[in-house]
């Protein structure tokens, strides 16, 4: 077969008649691949061990979506806490944005939990089964011998398995491991919710992996997309260093040839399968697969290393990299902001909480000179234990108006939610204004105390008096 | 402009527009096959949904489950008799559901021991330990008065049905009525909206089961929001 060589006016996965070319991409050697194979590792690990890790009782990632409580390395939010997800987002989006301006798409190729199953997962199994790059492309052309048939059948079946392995410690995030493991154990039936789940993702991660592949981060992946806006000259990208290698091959006489001697191993380890020589394209995920084949070769060659390296189009033009400039001015502000904003949100967050709400019905009742006004609190104890709490009006209010109907102390149990009727009673003789008060409710042992948010005190305008009834009979004359 | 790929490669499109120019190129085939699919899906769901009608509608689903569970509440509240309701007062896991209900819910106006009163004060409630009845004290009676509330909307007791549903209401109506016995003597407090009515005592244990579904009691004379 002839190599076709990746052009800028194509994608080279897609062939002239839309049919899709797969990539096999050469096995690549080099300190970046193996830096990137630890930390893919390490990423791994994490994946499938948070669910393991117990912290106060809980697994260390926990969004219990049944019971409407997050469980982070020991801290519980409740659903009430969800505001806080805003800087999840926002810190995500904009230390992308951020890294992006500084390093170009280093997201893509070495965290993305995308391309680190797809590389450090299923490539992997790949390689293992069909052999390097060469043996799997020869594969592909060969006809379907009973030999084949079974390497491909056994690649699916891994294939399978991973993905449902995947998809199950996905679950296991939301339902944690024991009630999955409780789950598995039972028929299908009795969970149709998490199985279709499982089952779509399975089927989600086997489509991606074994066939979608690359065309995910070069066409579907909204951040691929947005990669021209976010770098400039002054990003360190990879790239391909044309004054020291151009003229590739053999040169002539009067034009000596670069160091690039054309070889074409950047192009065979190209996980999404262009010719970095042809400069920044936007199917470039960052993975520095070439890197590490040009630097195998130039050291072969006895040349410097760093042909294909990563630096920016400036420094790649013999310039000097700028990472001062506005872009990262800007940024590095934001950051602060975001982190000054992230930490004052974070102490927001209590251990406790309580909300007031006046009850159904009129706003005052006035019996036997006494108003009474009735409010509904909720307390939300979001600690795993038990605790005990005291209950007391904040505010300017008369000291004759007094809670009834409810102990001073309330005792919850570890995660427990209660609404408690509280009812306040006020002699009306005593009554000379509305007051605003919010009821304070404290952590009897541990002093964690919430707020609820301001109420008013109502009673009949004591301007009219109350003994002197609106009769109409007054005003007819 | 020629094409820059020099091994046929696409071709640009002769068309200019700002200077800016095509190069005539197929979409990836799996990209217009997700395009076929939604055709195929289009035509399916055109003739189903909105010609023979299968299936339902997003609020005619939620309108079924809405009547469904108004129909299953009718069912069980025809169900609930004076006699079943004195049967549930004596099952002492409905009673302790319901004390814990009236704990956090009722204690707050109708006193720990249903007196109505905490250290001599009195609360806003009615005494519910006494056998003389403002609304009427036949269980089903009260379990109305719980369900819908007072009659008289600007003072008294709330309706609960909507806060704690009719299965707690029905527990904590089991939870009062067992701190009582049945056939005990029922009369009606001097303020009852129910004197001005035919019955000045209602009899226990004649239960109509269509009570319950609509209040029993109504107002006859509504005194002023704040006559006393």
């Amino acid at each position: 077969m002839k190599p076709s060589t990746p052009t800028l006016v194509s994608l080279s996965t897609i062939q002239a008649d839309g049919s899709r070319k797969f990539v096999h991409p050469a096995d690549v050697h080099g300190s970046f691949t193996t830096w990137r194979r630890v930390a893919a590792l390490v990423l791994l690990v994490i994946y499938i061990a948070l669910p393991w890790i117990q912290v106060n009782g809980f697994p260390a990632v926990f969004l219990d979506v049944q019971e409407r409580r997050f469980h982070f390395f020991g801290l519980t939010l409740a659903t009430q806490d969800l505001w806080i997800g805003f800087f999840l987002v926002t810190g995500l989006a904009f230390g992308l944005f951020y890294i992006t301006a500084l390093f170009g798409r280093i997201w893509c190729g070495w965290t993305c939990p995308y391309t680190v199953f797809l590389e450090q997962v299923y490539r992997r199994v790949e390689r293992w089964i069909d052999g390097d790059g060469t043996a799997r492309r020869q594969l592909e052309d060969a006809p379907w011998t009973a030999s084949k048939i079974a390497r491909r059948v056994f690649k699916h079946g891994v294939f399978i398995v991973i993905s449902a392995a995947i998809a199950h410690i996905f679950l296991s995030y939301f339902v944690s491991i024991k009630s999955l493991y409780d789950m598995m154990k039972q028929s299908p039936m009795h969970h149709t919710l998490a199985f279709g789940v499982v089952l779509f993702l399975t089927g989600a991660l086997y489509f991606s992996f074994c066939w979608f592949r690359e065309q995910f981060c070069v066409i579907l992946c909204p951040y691929g997309r947005l990669q021209s806006a976010l770098t400039d000259d002054n990003s360190v990208v990879i790239g391909y260093d044309k004054i020291r290698g151009e003229p590739r091959g053999k040169g002539t006489v009067e034009k000596p040839a670069g160091d690039c001697i054309n070889c074409r191993r950047c192009v065979q380890v190209c996980p999404t399968g262009i010719d970095i020589r042809n400069g920044l394209q936007l199917e470039c995920i960052g993975c520095a697969a070439c890197v590490d084949a040009c630097d195998d070769v130039m050291v072969k060659l006895k040349r410097p290393k760093g042909l294909v390296r990563h630096d920016s189009y400036k420094g790649l033009q013999g310039a000097k990299t700028k990472f001062i400039r506005p872009r990262t001015v800007f940024y590095t502000v934001i950051l602060f902001v975001w982190i000054a904003a992230f930490s004052v949100a974070i102490t927001r967050i209590s251990a406790l909480r309580a909300s007031v709400v006046r009850m159904g019905g009129a706003s005052f009742y006035v019996d036997n000179g006494m108003i009474r006004n009735q409010f509904q609190l909720r307390i939300i104890n979001k600690r795993n234990a038990a605790s005990t709490y005291r209950i007391q009006l904040v505010g300017n209010v008369p000291p004759s108006l007094q809670i009834i109907g409810v102990d001073q102390t309330i005792n919850l149990p570890a995660m427990g939610e209660d609404q408690k009727t509280i009812v306040l009673t006020l002699p009306q003789a005593d009554y000379k204004e509305r007051s605003k008060f919010t009821i304070k409710v404290t952590d009897i042992a541990r002093g964690d105390t919430s707020e609820t948010r301001v109420m008013e005190y109502l009673g009949p305008d004591p301007q009219a008096a109350p003994a002197a009834k609106l009769n109409a009979k007054d005003f007819i004359h | 402009m020629k094409p820059s790929s020099p091994d046929n490669g696409p071709v640009l499109r002769e068309h200019t527009y700002d200077g800016i120019q095509e190069y005539d190129q197929k979409l990836p085939n799996w990209w217009l096959f997700t395009w076929y699919i939604t055709i195929v899906w289009f035509i399916i769901a055109w003739v189903a949904y909105y010609q023979l009608h299968l299936g339902e509608s997003g609020p005619e689903q939620v309108d079924k489950a809405l009547a469904n569970i108004k129909a299953v509440q009718l069912k069980e509240l025809e169900k609930l008799t004076d006699d079943k309701l004195w049967e549930m007062s004596q099952d002492p896991k409905i009673v302790s559901a319901g004390a814990a209900t009236f704990a956090t819910t009722c204690v707050a106006c109708h006193g720990p021991d249903l007196s109505a009163k905490i250290n001599g004060v009195k609360l806003p409630g009615q005494p519910l330990n006494d056998t003389e009845w403002k609304h009427g004290g036949r269980p089903l009676q009260l379990l109305a008065i719980v369900r819908k509330g007072a009659p008289d909307v600007t003072k008294g007791m709330p309706p609960w049905e909507p806060q704690l549903g009719l299965n707690r209401v029905v527990e904590v109506v089991s939870f009062v009525l067992s701190k009582h016995k049945k056939g005990e003597p029922v009369t009606l407090t001097p303020d009852s909206p129910l004197r001005a009515g035919a019955a000045a005592t209602a009899t226990p244990a004649a239960a109509a089961p269509a009570a319950a579904a609509s209040p029993a009691v109504t107002p006859a004379a509504v005194p002023p929001a704040q006559g006393k």
